[in-house]
């Protein structure tokens, strides 16, 4: 009687199912994925990117190696082949010197100098705005950020206003009508191009050290105090530790924008033949050596990657030290007691000097003949107003009265509008394939493959596409003066932020709004355009300013790539400044100044935001 | 109104290792079915590939005569296409729209004219007493609101199946209990067939007609709550229904001599053969404390233990003791008078074990020997078989 046994085997499964065959799963597969187009968005998205951000640097890269167009000669081989001639010819030849070496050590000091001096200004002022009881603090936090609003090379321009001597032609500087001949070393090169630099790129420390300040708990200080830590003890061992990751994000963050910049070192760096690798890389395309150029952008991608792939490595390491205030723990303002109205005159020394200053001189500068010269009889509308300029004879006219203005305006408004439209929709695109696609494997690559633009400086891009796309290549026509073409790059090199906050607003979200919609009966587009849209609203909102608004400013990409039929307000004005025509320059960079600022104020306004937290992330 | 059949699902996200596998279930037309189990199990996968949101690796999925899945055959029917109810564990309301708007949304989806859509929201937002807040975005109401909206918007469309994912943990204890009358409420007035997926069984126990336990994406047992909790197929099950959880004792751990014989011989001795290796177990309620030997009943099951710790919880008590080392725990609803450390004798009726076998499932024989026992066909092993519980 074998009582005690196995239970019973399971019912044997209903014959019902349908045994699966291959070709019956692959049909599922294919049935579940053109059910909702997300996968295939996806597929598409990578493609494109793909496309958009690797081939034109594989095309710098193919350049560099292989003999151009007209270099034959030069290069002793037929155009075409594979050559190691312009690799010799920017590393060893005599004149690598020039092209090569001394820009690579001007960019070098600039970036050092210019780091320096930010963290110094900005790490200060972040101390003072976060941890005193300074008076105005509310005003400075946002004042101090005001510099980063600017066009970068408007601190060129005003320095030049002020401090130009007489070795360079056109308008005279103020110092000069005073009677002050200034030294090239203050006038032009490296000094003024690191401070008008600093002055632009404080900002981003303050930010950024002024977030990690804040985020420190000063219960932390506290405890070590408790515990017979004097100040600086505490100070040395609790505080500068935890501040130290985002301090040298800071510092690689700079660098790797000063390594692209190109307005500014153009500007003050031309007189004296002072060049820094962007500008050299643009001197070389605009001397027709595309070779050369490929070489040169190569090597600035190369030292845009490796800045970030520290930075990468440092905020990693941050990580670990996220540190979660207490309830209330913070506005344990350290008091200064009789140094409170000094410190105060420092903060508004530093924002009268990066901004009214910059501003104001720019500003006189356009309404008189002679600068610096402040009488009744030498104010004047006539460069905003005037019908004719005769004496100007490449912009013969007021900077209101031409037409070239408005045309760059709208240029500007129309190019820039749309590339950021673009990268803000393409943007929460990829956030929703990102957040909603089943294949983790896609939604991998694609958050990748947005990311990588971020390693490319702008310029070295611009050039990039400038070698892909100045030809016809298999389908796609040569691009080269498009529109098209600079809203493609406006877009692309601007997708690594849209696409991350498009990633965090979708994540947020979740997907059960949308699975709740789907399964009371909305279709794919219905649910895009009444929950998911109206949901991501203002992140969608957000997605396009910050682009538009950078766009706005945005030179060294557009430098290489606008032609004389679609001017940009940027390339207006760095027109004028090759013209020797300062007024109109600098009455034109005002003008995209104020074009900025009111825009980003509106957004502020409209999306109840700081967009300046999102400028410095 | 329809039957719900999975028909040997497979869900796997990483080739080779699976969320569900081989599910066979049938969720009858009309019932209120628990899928139970602890976190990570496969159950909230089963709910969402009933409504469409994930696809099965194998198998087929249909309701009714309709078929919504057939990995065999290649057949999807999109989530939109299935005209299911589903409320969610975050209860996934549009921030973006009123209540009413949220209410109406599936009734807009279907094409429902203006004034019956209307109507039918009223109707859908009165039954959950929720008409008060109409005009007001979710982000304005309180937890237990926003989940009476989420029911309301799956009321509204009168849908023939209706998923829930664990729709009541976020609530706290209170409204807890009410919304769980208010979702059984909601389940005998529609006729709808219902699947519910949470891990407490409590809530299996009170609301449902039929539960189904899952472990590790397979189906431990499927049955009424009472068959689940009073034939526990398997350990898993008997330790997972029922609070405080079933006592168990392995049959290897109990090697002591003495008075109290373990689980194993117990059986042995009325069954015939010893089994070598397998569990005993005991409802904790079914487990009494005798404190002096005169006490026991004849024939039952005893072992000695020590009183740990006395749990009063106002209704009842929960004694925590030790026996051969192995902590047990005990229910009673009458006044416990011992203290920490008192060596006690427990006992349980024979008709309150639970035998599984080496595998954790429940052995046959032994249930095979109670019901004999009870209609007679087998003398009684011993002069008295207490009636369990209800001491």
């Amino acid at each position: 009687m074998a009582v005690i046994d196995r239970p019973a085997p399971p019912a044997p499964p209903p014959p019902t199912q349908t045994p699966a065959s291959r070709w019956g799963r692959i049909r599922y597969r294919a049935r579940v994925l053109l059910a909702e187009p997300t996968t295939l968005i996806g597929i598409a998205l990578v493609l494109i990117f793909g496309y958009l951000v690797i081939a034109p640097l594989v095309a710098i890269v193919s350049d560099a190696a292989r003999v151009q167009f007209g270099d034959d000669s030069r290069a002793g081989a037929p155009a075409g082949s594979l050559t190691g001639y312009y690799l010799w010819r920017v590393f060893r030849s005599p004149i690598s010197a020039s092209l090569f070496w001394e820009p690579l050590s001007h960019t070098v000091v600039v970036g050092l100098g210019v780091v320096v001096f930010a963290v110094v200004l900005g790490g200060s002022m972040a101390w003072l705005v976060t941890r005193t009881n300074v008076p105005g603090r509310k005003f400075l936090a946002g004042a101090l950020v005001v510099p980063y609003m600017l066009p970068s090379w408007t601190f060129a321009l005003a320095w030049l206003t002020l401090f130009k001597n007489n070795r360079s032609g056109g308008t005279p500087g103020f110092l000069e009508t005073w009677g002050v001949q200034t030294p090239d070393w203050l006038a032009y090169g490296a000094v003024p191009i690191i401070v008008t630099l600093g002055l632009h790129y404080y900002p981003f420390v303050f930010l950024l050290f002024g977030n990690a300040l804040r985020r420190i708990d000063s219960q932390l200080e506290e405890s070590a105090r408790v515990l017979g830590a004097n100040r600086s003890q505490g100070m040395r061992h609790v505080v500068l530790p935890l501040l130290l990751p985002s301090l040298s994000s800071a510092v690689l963050l700079v660098l790797g924008r000063v390594l692209g910049t190109f307005g500014t070192p153009y500007i003050l760096g031309l007189p004296t033949d002072y060049a820094m690798l962007s500008t050299s890389l643009y001197r070389s395309i605009h001397t027709r050596a595309p070779g050369v150029a490929a070489v040169i952008a190569a090597v600035i991608v190369l030292l845009g990657v490796l800045v970030v792939l520290i930075d990468m490595r440092l905020v990693r390491e941050q990580r670990r030290f996220v540190t979660i205030g207490g309830k209330g723990s913070m506005d344990r303002a350290t008091d200064l007691r009789r140094w409170r109205w000094p410190a105060y005159g420092l903060a508004m020394a530093v924002f009268v000097t990066s901004v009214v200053v910059p501003l104001v001189t720019l500003a006189l500068s356009t309404v008189t003949y002679a600068p610096g010269v402040f009488r009744a009889d030498n104010f004047t509308l006539k460069f905003w107003t005037a019908e004719s300029i005769p004496e100007a004879v490449g912009f013969p006219h007021g900077l209101l009265r031409s037409g070239d203005l408005y045309e760059a305006m709208w240029n500007s408004l129309r190019i820039v509008g749309m590339a950021a439209l673009v990268c803000g929709l393409v943007g929460l695109m990829v956030g929703y394939v990102v957040a909603r696609s089943p294949s983790r494997r896609l939604s991998g690559t694609l958050r990748q493959v947005s990311f990588l633009p971020y390693l490319v400086p702008g310029i070295a891009f611009a050039a990039a596409y400038l070698t892909l796309f100045a030809v016809p290549r298999g389908p796609i026509p040569a691009l080269y003066g498009t529109t098209l073409l600079l809203v493609v790059v406006m877009a692309i090199t601007h997708l690594p932020y849209s696409s991350r906050s498009g990633i965090s607003a979708m994540m947020q979200l979740g997907r059960e709004p949308e699975e709740a919609a789907q399964v009371a009966g909305a279709g794919w587009l219905t649910r895009l355009r009444r929950i998911v849209l109206p949901i991501q609203k203002g992140a969608l909102t957000t997605g396009v300013l910050l682009p538009f608004i950078s766009g706005l400013k945005e030179l060294s990409i557009v430098i290489m790539l606008t032609t004389a039929s679609t001017p940009l307000l940027t390339t207006l004005s760095i027109n004028l400044v090759d013209f020797g025509y300062r007024q109109q320059a600098n009455a034109a960079v005002l003008i995209i100044a104020a074009l900025s600022f009111t825009v980003t104020y509106l957004a502020q306004r409209a999306t109840r935001s700081n967009l300046a937290t999102g400028l410095g992330g | 109104m329809p039957n719900i059949e999975l028909i040997g699902v497979d869900k796997s996200y990483v080739a080779g290792q699976y969320a569900v596998r081989d599910l066979h279930l049938t969720i009858p037309d009309g019932g209120f079915m628990c899928l139970l189990g602890p976190s990570g199990c496969g159950k909230t996968t089963t709910l969402r590939m009933i409504a469409g949101l994930e696809q099965p690796t194998r198998g087929d999925i249909r309701v009714g005569s309709r078929l919504l899945d057939s990995v065999g055959q290649g057949l999807f029917v999109p989530p939109e296409k299935r005209g299911m109810g589903l409320v969610f564990q975050s209860y996934a309301l549009w921030p973006h729209m009123t209540v009413t708007r949220n209410v109406e949304f599936g009734l807009m989806m279907r094409k429902t004219p203006t004034a019956q859509r209307a109507q039918r929201a009223a109707e859908a937002m009165e039954m959950l007493h929720i008409a008060d807040y109409a005009a007001r975005y979710p982000s304005q109401l309180s937890g237990g609101q926003q989940q009476r909206v989420a029911l309301a918007r799956m009321l509204a469309v009168d849908p023939e199946v209706m998923l829930l994912d664990e729709p009541l943990s976020n609530l706290d204890a209170r409204l807890r209990l009410e919304m769980r009358a208010e979702i059984k409420r909601i389940h005998q007035r529609s006729h709808a067939t219902v699947v519910l997926v949470t891990h407490d069984q409590l809530e299996a126990m009170t609301m449902a007609t039929h539960v189904t336990v899952m472990n590790e994406g397979v189906v431990e047992q499927t049955g009424t709550p009472m068959e689940v909790y009073e034939r526990p197929a398997s350990v898993f099950v008997a330790q997972f229904v029922g609070s405080p959880p079933m006592n168990t004792m392995p049959f290897g751990s109990a090697d002591v001599a003495g008075p109290g014989a373990t689980v194993a011989d117990y059986v042995a001795a009325r069954v015939g053969r010893p089994p070598t290796d397998g569990t005993g177990g005991v409802r904790p309620e079914a487990l009494h404390i005798a404190y002096a030997d005169a006490d026991v009943p004849d024939g039952v099951w005893r072992a000695p233990a020590v009183v740990d710790t006395v749990l009063p919880t106002g209704s009842a008590w929960t004694v925590q003791l030790r026996c051969h080392g192995e902590p047990l725990y005990v229910q009673s609803y009458r006044k416990i008078e011992t203290t920490p450390g008192a060596e006690v004798t427990l006992w349980a009726a024979a008709s309150d074990l639970h035998v599984f076998d080496a595998d954790g499932r429940r052995m046959t024989g032994w249930d095979q020997f109670l019901r004999e026992q009870r209609s007679g066909q087998r003398p009684a092993a011993g002069p008295a078989v207490a009636s369990g519980s209800g001491r």
